[in-house]
């Protein structure tokens, strides 16, 4: 991510959702609304936003989302704490990168980022957790392909 | 269709196959019926808000639908929904699991072709294409799809038996250190690491090594 340098093991995180991820998505009955894609893609944010981006999503992730997204299911809910651990330490290195300058925040990161969180308020907390759950590949997606 | 009595039995199993990006919608017929069900499709970008219909899958009496056209965009996800009608009934719609065609679909193996010389053997592999409307369309190479593709090369000395494993990143291999006038069998598969995606092993392609000099 630029300067910052972030581990995190994409593979697993990545089967973890793989796992869950019908489980997940088959709680979100909104086909019309998406926390991270629309109106505006991911895919458009500028290269030098991208590691603010990242912070921030990953914050909202382990601040907002994985805390309540409990299910019945407990294979899903370790499922679910283990890919919260992974987004953890990343979000650890990427807040050191963000203290050293390394991770600045432009105009674009700051608007997209209001507009995901706009997304994310306009509906009950735990639907708005769970379908940001359901869209945790978009984020991957993004990532790998960014990478 | 507000008017007709959707009390028919809905489309089963509505889902997408996908091999190489070519993206099409299958579904099984509702339950105890037999001919003469014909049924529409429409789709939905995930995240917008509107269904849209798809002309050429209207009234039709097949079971599937290609969709590849209305979901190139793989930055995109989608669902999809069918709905049957039989002698003035109708279901209702049976919708897709959230279709990515990024990490939902399936990769054909990669083409290998195989030359020798007397104490070697080298191979070049090429990645399947992205499916495209027309062959005038840009070519695009799963290679640029998926940053981490890899291939896994199996090599195998007819005679001894004895198989060799290489995983490389680059789309060439020389084998060395080979037997003169030896039978040698290759083949690869593409793999992904993350999204996970792994084809099959294509066919085995055999060479000879040149008799020594």
């Amino acid at each position: 991510l630029g300067a910052c340098r972030v581990s995190m093991s994409m593979t697993e995180v990545r089967a973890g959702f793989t796992a869950i991820k019908a489980n997940i998505q088959s709680r979100d009955p909104i086909r019309t609304l998406s926390i991270l894609s629309h109106p505006h893609s991911l895919h458009k944010v500028k290269s030098s936003d991208r590691c603010c981006i990242t912070h921030q999503l990953f914050t909202f992730y382990v601040d907002k989302v994985f805390k309540h997204c409990r299910t019945e299911d407990s294979f899903v809910n370790r499922k679910i704490s283990s890919i919260a651990n992974s987004f953890l330490s990343a979000r650890r290195k990427l807040g050191q990168c963000h203290e050293q300058n390394k991770c600045v925040c432009g105009e674009e990161s700051t608007e997209k980022f209001k507009q995901i969180l706009a997304n994310y308020e306009g509906l009950n907390v735990t639907s708005a957790a769970m379908k940001s759950l359901g869209e945790l590949d978009i984020l991957l997606d993004w990532m790998e392909k960014s990478r | 269709s507000g008017e007709l009595n959707c009390s028919l039995p809905s489309p089963r199993n509505v889902h997408f196959e996908s091999i190489n990006m070519k993206n099409v919608l299958h579904w099984s017929a509702p339950e105890g019926t037999g001919n003469g069900v014909l049924y529409k499709v429409k789709y939905t970008v995930y995240g917008v808000g509107k269904w849209i219909r798809k002309p050429e899958c209207r009234n039709i009496n097949r079971t599937w639908c290609d969709l590849s056209s209305e979901t190139s965009d793989y930055e995109e996800q989608y669902y999809a929904s069918v709905k049957a009608f039989l002698n003035g009934t109708c279901s209702d719609w049976m919708e897709t699991t959230r279709f990515n065609p990024l990490t939902d679909t399936k990769i054909d193996p990669p083409m290998v072709s195989v030359s020798s010389t007397d104490r070697s053997i080298s191979i070049i592999l090429t990645a399947p294409e992205k499916w495209k409307r027309s062959p005038e369309e840009e070519s695009i190479s799963l290679l640029q799809v998926y940053p981490g593709l890899q291939y896994n090369v199996s090599v195998l000395n007819k005679k001894t038996k004895k198989r060799w494993f290489f995983s490389i990143s680059n789309n060439t291999l020389v084998v060395p250190w080979l037997e003169p006038g030896t039978a040698y069998c290759v083949s690869a598969q593409i793999h992904v690491t993350t999204p996970l995606l792994d084809s099959d092993f294509s066919k085995e392609h055999c060479i000879t090594t040149l008799k020594d000099k």
